[in-house]
């Protein structure tokens, strides 16, 4: 138990930890709200500098800047209508209104108080579930491993964009491009084309630089004449009755953070869109009509994607699943420093994860001393232009592949990668379920062969026990529900349920 | 009520045939690893993937029939005419040229002169002159990179 809160209070009392979550916070605060920067291309992008840290300092600046960066986006939505990033755009339906109405100061304020809310909810449920459910995972076969991530991929191709088509061929890819190289049981090469280079594999990171750097880079010089308009921000440390009104909203739509922030592949977007639409449907007389200004329409999407951070971890550290992007950068953080992400790791490395929660809560009460100052340098450093910003970006890009393996060959790969990023995203593919598929396909293609190999090879014992077994049975019925419920069946079933 | 329509962009028909080609180039290649389609070995989740990605691709280029084009657009010659100003505006070009050219500049000069060439060529053209305060801010930028990733980080720089 001592050694728990010493693990817990480690980042608290550790001066150099302590500052490096700081930082990471206020870098996060402002990486969030550039529209261009985003978190999870900061986090791949330290991950090639950090490599070499100690493990705890890494954590600390990183766990700063995914705090940070998800409250960050709503400055943005709110003072210029440009969510910087996913997870900020549905702050912008109404936070944009209220600050048209000049009230940008008080907006940001509560949507300050309610993100640390929603952040310090998202730990505690972390810290109470997570140690339960890796107890739960240690039960699994690899088959439940194996029908879990395909649920998370599943899920996460279903919500991420507007084709469930687009979001599969995504994630297919990404697994595709992680299964590159020589195979670990068998030595075969797979997919080099014949290339001695290729049989190392693509290193995740180059990969995450170049769909989250370079594409983004190149996506936005299709905006860079597009002039931000300026607000007034007056005073923002919200009326602490003005809180109290809105706590009841802010506790409901804290738990929907926590529960889709932890399925696996969602993230604080998604739990943000949820949280609106529970708002919308709970607050039946808002002074003020949703979409117009109504604080009710920022207090549970910003709760939500903050809440939802500490439940994109609990797979992460029980499971070894991704929650969100940004997770799934943070595992390949933790296998860089030689840790296993999954139900091991509370059993080889406990401080690891009380760590994580420590530094988390820490990381909150640092969003709310930095998220009610400093507005004013803030609203000057959101203007850099992106003139500016872009090359930058490239530039960042190039030392942080460069520095992984000393390889210019990767950076062109980097550069390969974020061309090919670019054009799936004109054409409405998302970069996340790419970056999911590539960490997930290893784990999926190994977790498979497992199961395949336990049941002797035999596809008809592979598949009872997909029914037979209760968890394999729930895992499946979800998979089949969410593959149901995208297809056009689901039409066809609801037109005739109506008629009945 | 009037259904939304949904619209093609220029380009986007092309791009997902191409999607569709590289999943089969995808599929020939996993089917090399192991000449033949086993249930449990190096290539059978490789082949499971690429039969996934050609089958998702089908059903992009099929969903293409409820959408529409633009009705600017009449014919393939126009809609080329499109993509190429939608996607190849003079600025995205001479970044990706400029940027190319720094990556393989950087091979043969010093990192650091590279990217400073880089940074205030690339300032000076978006913020069309401005040249003082372009080499300005290409210098700090230089000095910044050279504090954070040479004496904190420690970084190997190319």
């Amino acid at each position: 138990m001592s050694d728990t809160f010493s693990y817990l209070l480690m980042a608290w009392l550790d001066p150099g930890l302590l500052g490096l979550t700081a930082l990471g916070v206020l870098a996060g605060i402002y990486i969030g709200a550039i529209p261009g920067l985003s978190v999870t291309m900061a986090v791949s992008i330290l991950i090639s500098f950090t490599f070499s840290w100690d493990i705890n300092n890494a954590l600390a600046l990183m766990v700063g800047i995914y705090v940070g960066g998800v409250y960050g986006g709503s400055r943005t939505a709110i003072l210029l209508n440009i969510p910087g990033a996913p997870s900020a755009v549905t702050t912008a339906f109404d936070g944009y209104p209220l600050a048209q109405k000049g009230e940008a100061g008080k907006a940001i304020g509560l949507s300050t108080v309610m993100s640390v809310i929603g952040g310090l909810i998202g730990v505690a449920v972390l810290a109470a579930t997570a140690p339960h459910l890796a107890d739960l995972a240690l039960q699994f076969a690899p088959r439940d491993y194996f029908l879990i991530a395909v649920m998370g991929l599943l899920l996460v191709s279903s919500l991420s964009g507007k084709s469930l088509a687009r979001g599969i061929f995504s994630v297919a890819l990404g697994a595709t491009i992680g299964l590159v190289g020589m195979d670990m049981v068998t030595a075969q090469p797979r997919l080099t084309m014949g290339s001695m280079e290729l049989l190392g594999g693509i290193h995740y990171v180059v990969v995450m630089i170049g769909l989250f750097g370079v594409a983004e880079a190149f996506y936005q010089l299709h905006n860079m004449a597009k002039v931000p308009v300026k607000q007034n921000v007056d005073k923002i440390i919200p009326p602490l009755n003005m809180v109290l009104k809105f706590l009841p909203l802010s506790l409901r739509t804290s738990i929907i953070g926590v529960v889709v922030g932890a399925l696996p592949g969602t993230g604080g977007d998604i739990a943000s869109l949820f949280a609106y639409d529970h708002a919308k449907r709970t607050v039946k007389n808002p002074e003020v009509p949703f979409g117009e200004g109504a604080y009710e329409g920022l207090v549970a999407p910003e709760t939500a994607n903050n809440a939802a951070v500490g439940g994109a971890y609990v797979p992460m550290l029980t499971l070894g699943m991704p929650g969100d992007a940004v997770t799934a950068v943070m595992i390949g953080a933790l296998v860089i420093h030689g840790l296993n992400p999954g139900p091991m790791l509370m059993i080889e490395t406990p401080y690891i994860f009380w760590f994580t929660v420590g530094n988390l809560a820490l990381a909150n009460i640092f969003l709310l001393v930095f998220g009610l100052t400093g507005i004013k340098l803030f609203t000057k450093i959101v203007e850099v232009p992106k003139a500016i910003m872009i090359p930058l970006i490239l530039v960042l890009c190039v030392v942080g592949t460069y520095s992984l393996n000393s390889s210019m060959t990767e950076v062109y790969w980097m550069l390969g990668f974020g061309i090919l990023g670019y054009w799936l995203k004109m054409f409405g593919f998302q970069m996340g379920p790419i970056i999911l598929g590539v960490i997930l396909g290893p784990l999926l293609d190994e977790s498979y062969r497992q199961a395949m190999s336990s049941v002797g090879n035999s596809s008809g014992d592979f598949l009872l026990g997909l029914v037979t077994n209760p968890l394999s049975l729930v895992l499946t019925s979800v998979i089949v529900l969410v593959l149901l419920g995208n297809s056009p069946l689901k039409g066809w079933l609801f037109t005739r349920f109506k008629r009945d | 009520m009037i259904k939304k329509i949904e619209r093609v962009r220029a380009g986007e028909k092309v791009f997902d045939w191409l999607l569709l080609l590289f999943s089969i180039g995808v599929l020939f290649e996993a089917y090399r690893i192991d000449d033949g389609l086993r249930l449990n070995s190096a290539g059978s989740f490789p082949i499971g993937l690429a039969l996934i990605m050609i089958v998702s691709s089908l059903a992009i280029l099929f969903s293409h029939r409820r959408k529409q084009r633009d009705p600017t657009i009449l014919n393939a010659a126009q809609e080329f005419k499109v993509f190429l100003s939608e996607h190849f505006k003079t600025h995205i070009i001479v970044f990706s040229i400029v940027s190319m050219m720094y990556l393989a500049a950087i091979v043969w000069t010093s990192f650091y002169i590279s990217t400073f060439i880089f940074l205030a060529a690339m300032f000076v053209y978006y913020r069309q002159g401005k040249i003082i305060s372009s080499l300005l801010i290409a210098s700090l930028a230089i000095a910044v990179i050279y504090v954070l990733f040479t004496m904190v980080f420690r970084v190997y720089l190319p």
